[in-house]
C-alpha cells in the first residue's frame, strides 16, 4: 500500500516533469512523431529522405545553414529527448549525441527490416511503430520498445503487434499508438514487458498525436480530435475540429 | 478440338495471374496511367499570406507551442488555432504556405517549409505573419511523384516548381520511378 501511494506520488511528480520534458528547448514548441523538423538547444534539425541539415537558430530570426549529415536511405522522422537525436528510417533507427548540438555525433542504428518508423523515447525506453504502407513496403505492423538504458547498443525488449501504426506519443505510464483508419489506442506501458491496452477509439482516424499538459492532441483525416487524460483509464472528448 | 481446350487452359490460368500477382504488382498496373507534374511559377509559391481561418481538408502533421495549436494543411499551409481552452478550440487564422508540411516553433518564430526553400516567419501576431528569412533552395527540387513503380512527365525546373502530380493518360512518358 506504502508503495503505491509512493508510486502515485512520484508519478505525479513525473507527469508534471514529461510535459515539460516534451521540449528540448526553452522556448521551443512540441512536435509529434511524425515530425521531420525538430528545435533542440539553439538548433533546428530537419531530416529529408537522405539526411540530416541543421540550422544554427541562436538568433532565431536569423537561421544559418550548419552541418549536413547523410543517413541511409528513406529517413522519415525525428525525435529529441534529452542530448539525443532519435532518428526513424525505413533501415533502422538512428540515435545521435547532441551534446554538441551543432556536431552531432552518430551512437547506433538499430536495425530491423524495412518499415516507416516513428520513434518516441522517455526514460530509458524508445518506442517505435513498424508500419507496412504503400511506400514502406515488407514492413510489419508492430510496435518495438526498445531498452537503449547504453545507446551505443540499443537492446530490442519487446514487439507488440499491431494493427497499421503510425505516430505515438508517450507521457509517463501512458503511450498513445496512432493506428491510421483503425483509431488511437492507449496503452498502459508501466511494465513496458507487458504493455495492457487501456482504451481502443476505433472510430476515429488517426495519423499522429501529441500528449501535452494532460491533453492529447490527434490528427488524422477527420480532422482534430482532443482528449483529456486527467484520468489515464478514461480518456474523455473534450473538442473536435472535423474536416470540411 | 484441340482450340476449346486451349482456350479453356488459357481461360484458366488467366484466373490464376491475378491471385499470383495482384500484390506485389500493383504499383505496375498503375503504370499505365502515368503522373503530370502541375507547376507554379517561383514567385507564386513564394508568396506567403496571413488569410482569415479556412477550412480544414487535409490535415497533416501538428505542433503546440504555449497556447497554439498549428496544423498543417497538406501543401497549403498552416491553420493557427487558439487552444487555451481545449474544449473550445478557436480557428483565428490561416497561412497560405506552398507546398508547406513540416513546422517548428521558437519563441515567436516558426520555421517551415515552403516547396524548395525554408523559411523563418515572425508569428508574434497570428493574424498578420512577417516573413523574416528565405533560405532558397533548402530542400531538392520535386523531381517525381510520391508513388514509386510509376510512369511519369520528367518535371522541367525552367517551368517552375512542381505543387503536385496529376494522374492521367500519358503519351510517351519519359520518367520511371
Amino acid at each position: 500500500m506504502k508503495k503505491s501511494i509512493l508510486f502515485f506520488a512520484l508519478s505525479l511528480l513525473l507527469g508534471c516533469e514529461s510535459s515539460k520534458d516534451t521540449s528540448v528547448a526553452p522556448g521551443a514548441g512540441v512536435g509529434g512523431s511524425m515530425a521531420r523538423f525538430t528545435i533542440a538547444a539553439n538548433t533546428l534539425y530537419m531530416v529529408n529522405k537522405n539526411s540530416l541539415r541543421l540550422y544554427d537558430i541562436s538568433n532565431t530570426a536569423d537561421p544559418k545553414p550548419g552541418a549536413s549529415i547523410r543517413l541511409g536511405f528513406g529517413v522519415e522522422t525525428i525525435f529529441p529527448y534529452r542530448n539525443n537525436l532519435f532518428i526513424g528510417t525505413q533501415t533502422g533507427m538512428y540515435i545521435y549525441d547532441i551534446a554538441q548540438p551543432q556536431a552531432p555525433k552518430q551512437i547506433s542504428l538499430y536495425q530491423h527490416i524495412m518499415s516507416c518508423d516513428p520513434v518516441v523515447a522517455q526514460g530509458n525506453l524508445a518506442f517505435v511503430t513498424l508500419r507496412n504502407g504503400t511506400t514502406c513496403r515488407n514492413g510489419a505492423n508492430t510496435l518495438d520498445v526498445v531498452d537503449f538504458s547504453n545507446p551505443a547498443s540499443p537492446k530490442l525488449l519487446k514487439s507488440y503487434p499491431m494493427r497499421n501504426p503510425h505516430g505515438l506519443g508517450v507521457d509517463g505510464n501512458l503511450l498513445f499508438v496512432c493506428e491510421g483508419d483503425y483509431g488511437l489506442k492507449v496503452l498502459d506501458i508501466t511494465n513496458p514487458l507487458d504493455i495492457k491496452q487501456i482504451e481502443w477509439f476505433s472510430d476515429i482516424r488517426t495519423y499522429d498525436v501529441i500528449p501535452y499538459r494532460k491533453v492529447v492532441v490527434v490528427t488524422g483525416k477527420d480532422g482534430i480530435a482532443q482528449y483529456s487524460y486527467a484520468d489515464p483509464k478514461h480518456l474523455t472528448l473534450l473538442s473536435k475540429l472535423p474536416v470540411e | 478440338m484441340k482450340r476449346p481446350h486451349g482456350y479453356l487452359a488459357l481461360l484458366v490460368s488467366l484466373l490464376f495471374l491475378p491471385g499470383c500477382y495482384y500484390n506485389e504488382t500493383e504499383d505496375r498496373f498503375a503504370a499505365k496511367t502515368g503522373y503530370r507534374p502541375i507547376y507554379a511559377s517561383y514567385e507564386e509559391v513564394r508568396t506567403i499570406q496571413t488569410l482569415v481561418a479556412q477550412p480544414m481538408r487535409v490535415p497533416g502533421k501538428i505542433y503546440i507551442k504555449d497556447n497554439y495549436l498549428f496544423i498543417n494543411e497538406v501543401d497549403r499551409g498552416i491553420h493557427i488555432v487558439d487552444n487555451s481552452d481545449p474544449q473550445k478550440p478557436v480557428r483565428i487564422s490561416f497561412i497560405a504556405i506552398a507546398g508547406n508540411r513540416e513546422l517548428a516553433v521558437k519563441d515567436s518564430i516558426l520555421y517551415a517549409d515552403n516547396t524548395l526553400d525554408l523559411v523563418a516567419l515572425n508569428i508574434a501576431n497570428p493574424r498578420n505573419v512577417r516573413i523574416v528569412k528565405r533560405i532558397e533552395g533548402a530542400f531538392p527540387y520535386p523531381a517525381y511523384p510520391a508513388q514509386t513503380g510509376v510512369m511519369f512527365e520528367c518535371a522541367d525546373p525552367a517551368k517552375g516548381v512542381v505543387v503536385r502530380w496529376e494522374q492521367t493518360d500519358l503519351v510517351n512518358p519519359q520518367c520511371f520511378r
